[in-house]
């Protein structure tokens, strides 16, 4: 983490919200936005400008590739379908074969688990359906920035006093063994990797689950206090926080 | 003409007439060379035969025995009736015979010609044969042809006859047979006019015999009520989507427009939060239409391929076992073996799920539901069974309707199970309820994967 003795100290009385803005702000991410809509990139931009990114929007799929390997940026995001004949999947590809590793996730309108396979495989990192939520975009956008960070092989995660073991797939809390099915531990260990970001219900399913559809019901819901019963009762303080109207986090600081 | 060239009645009949018209032809040309042209063939034969004897008889016996033997031929009785002789000197005088003077200079010789002569003092239609002797005078042997020109007549009479009545008989068959067929196609255009027309409920009549119309048109009433059945369908839809789409919208436009005129930040604040929150129902509702869409459609079997549901029911149900434990629910599997099948895992799981959904709402608090797979000959089966209050049979064809919810005061879009269903279809699968007494038991059968 960005900052002197100074920030550490603020780092410490801050609110969750308050402490990611703030992190983000240190760090002042950049991030290109190619997309011809020009409403829905504002909607991005302002946004990502609250969040504290420095946005730069572009309408047009030719500079847009140019500008994405003219500089470095930290996050691209760009429309699937773009006017002119170059489109986003082509951008991605561009990319990839001149040896551009800049994370980059896809919006489309196209629904279908087809395109979503097709814009994944031809080089995007994530990939999100229009209409979405802004919480679900910044979350993803922040897993995104926070995986092409590090790419770490540590056997252990660690936040607070809780611990997971994972190779042997135990967790501890406060030194106590907290009884966990495998699938659990998985959620655990997915919350516990993007720490201190908000992580969404359909990020969940995605990756514990391996499940691309939304459920009717509450299924994440009810898996989450599930879990929050195991590792959060009868200690303090708790660590897995419902974000309203977005999803989850995993902090210490709440 | 051309009118009539375009009915396959008239076509047919034409095609029929032509076929009766070539086979009378064929047999009575058959009948002509075994009757009439093997009676000419066998007078000439005799003829030429009597010509070259009375020939021989000359070479050897000279004029007078010739002439001898002539009269000897004309009084023997024999023949009487057909035969003709004649014998000229070389002077081209008549010498003997019962023919009328020759007075052709010119005619063929040794060769059957056919004459008007005087037989006897009578008119005859002769066929002779003229021989010319060394000495410069002339044989001519004959025979009336009286008897077989009268055959020849009946004959030709007779095919004509014949012809004639297989001519009617095509003529008459193919207004009759225009008739029938008219009659029959007629009743079929009448109805289908009449469903093009809007009346969808018309049915084409069966007539009592087991014919090729009446199966055409059984096969076709068929079509109709699918048809039909999927325009209720779609118009249930229509009407339903409708009412689904529009009462949302029109809640968020009331909110809205109260909050806009209110001008409070507070309740502009609301009312923005509560439309977020119905457009998200929206946009669910939306996304699940899409996806019975996409798997009616058939786009999404290009990419199948071997699905272990071993992994599917896992997944799924690892998904909803907290939900279970929450609601003091017993979910129980049991997979046998390792069941595969060929399909899209995404979509199997989203099947389950909606089961399993189904399963959590109706089946009513401290149930038992049991995730089973099976594996059959030609089947690998997936079934999800409570022990809830189930379906009502009359209910259970309308479950899998579009927006159809048996109980409205459950929340839902009433899409779950037509989901299921489009998914099962897509797999050329078919999703089975039926009473577990008590409880559902709901059955995804799907074809096993070729692997296997």
């Amino acid at each position: 983490m960005a900052g002197g003795p100074c920030i550490h100290h603020i780092y410490s009385q801050l609110q969750p919200l308050e402490h990611r803005i703030l992190r983000v702000i240190c760090m002042s991410m950049r991030c290109l936005i190619i997309e011809d809509e020009a409403d829905t990139a504002r909607f991005i931009r302002n946004g990502l400008k609250e969040a504290g990114y420095t946005v730069t929007w572009c309408s047009e799929s030719v500079e847009g590739l140019h500008l994405a390997m003219s500089e470095e940026w930290d996050i691209a995001i760009l429309d699937r379908m773009l006017p002119g004949k170059i489109d986003g999947l082509s951008i991605v590809k561009t990319l990839r074969e001149l040896g551009k590793t800049t994370p980059v996730l896809i919006l489309s309108a196209l629904a279908s688990l087809d395109e979503r396979v097709r814009g994944l495989r031809g080089g995007g990192d994530d990939y999100l359906t229009k209409p979405f939520a802004f919480s679900e975009l910044l979350a993803r956008v922040e897993a995104l920035i926070r995986r092409s960070g590090k790419r770490e092989d540590t056997t252990e995660l660690r936040i607070a006093d809780l611990r997971l073991d994972l190779r042997t797939r135990r967790a501890e809390r406060g030194g106590k063994l907290i009884s966990l099915q495998p699938r659990e531990f998985r959620l655990l260990e997915y919350l516990v990797r993007h720490q201190e970001q908000i992580v969404t219900r359909t990020m969940l399913l995605e990756s514990v689950w391996d499940y691309h559809f939304d459920p009717q019901t509450n299924v994440i819901d009810v898996q989450i206090s599930r879990l929050r019963s195991k590792i959060d009762k009868g200690f303090s303080p708790p660590l897995l926080h419902t974000i309203r109207g977005a999803g989850y986090m995993v902090s210490a600081h709440g | 003409m051309v009118r009539l060239w375009e009915s396959v009645a008239f076509r047919l009949a034409i095609f029929c007439g032509a076929l009766v018209m070539g086979s009378v032809t064929i047999f009575s040309a058959i009948f002509y060379f075994g009757t009439i042209r093997v009676l000419n063939q066998d007078v000439d034969r005799k003829i030429t035969s009597i010509s070259q004897l009375l020939s021989v008889k000359y070479g050897t016996q000279g004029l007078d025995a010739l002439h001898r033997e002539i009269d000897a031929i004309l009084n023997d009785k024999f023949d009487v009736d057909t035969e003709i002789y004649y014998l000229a000197g070389a002077d081209g005088r008549k010498v003997a015979g019962n023919m009328s003077d020759w007075k052709e200079l010119s005619s063929p010789l040794d060769q059957s010609i056919d004459r008007d002569v005087l037989r006897d003092g009578n008119p005859s239609s002769a066929r002779l044969l003229l021989h010319r002797l060394p000495n410069g005078g002339l044989v001519i042997v004959g025979r009336d042809m009286k008897d077989i020109n009268e055959i020849t007549y009946l004959v030709w009479r007779t095919i004509g006859i014949g012809c004639g009545v297989a001519l009617m008989l095509a003529v008459g068959g193919t207004i009759l047979f225009r008739y029938l067929l008219q009659r029959r196609v007629g009743a079929i255009r009448k109805t289908v006019e009449e469903i093009e027309a809007g009346r969808l409920d018309r049915r084409i009549p069966i007539s009592g015999v087991e014919d090729e119309f009446a199966r055409l048109g059984r096969e076709m009433n068929r079509m109709l009520d699918r048809i039909e059945h999927l325009m209720d369908g779609v118009r249930h839809v229509s009407n339903t989507i409708a009412h689904n789409l529009r009462t949302p919208l029109g809640r968020i436009r009331g909110h809205l427009d109260e909050a806009l005129r209110a001008a409070d930040s507070s309740q502009l604040a609301d009312a923005a939060e509560f439309s977020i929150e119905q457009i998200d129902g929206l946009i669910a509702v939306f996304d699940r239409l899409l996806q019975i869409a996409e798997s009616e459609s058939g786009i999404r079997r290009q990419p199948f391929k071997t699905v272990a549901l071993r992994e599917v029911v896992t997944n799924v149900v690892e998904l909803y076992d907290a939900i279970a434990e929450e609601k003091g629910i017993a979910l129980v599997t049991n997979i046998e073996g390792d069941p595969k099948t060929l399909g899209d895992k995404d979509l199997l799981a989203s099947a389950l799920a909606n089961l399993l959904d189904n399963a959590f709402k109706y089946g009513g608090r401290s149930v038992t539901i049991s995730v089973r797979t099976r594996q059959n000959t030609g089947t690998v089966s997936v079934v999800v069974q409570d022990n809830g209050p189930g379906i009502p049979p009359e209910e259970r064809p309308k479950v899998t309707q579009r927006f159809y919810r048996l109980d409205q005061n459950v929340p839902g879009t009433g899409l779950g199970l037509s989901i299921v269903d489009a998914i099962a279809q897509l797999h050329g699968a078919s999703l089975q309820l039926e009473d577990a007494s008590p409880g559902l038991l709901a059955r995804l059968d799907l074809p096993p994967s070729p692997s296997q």
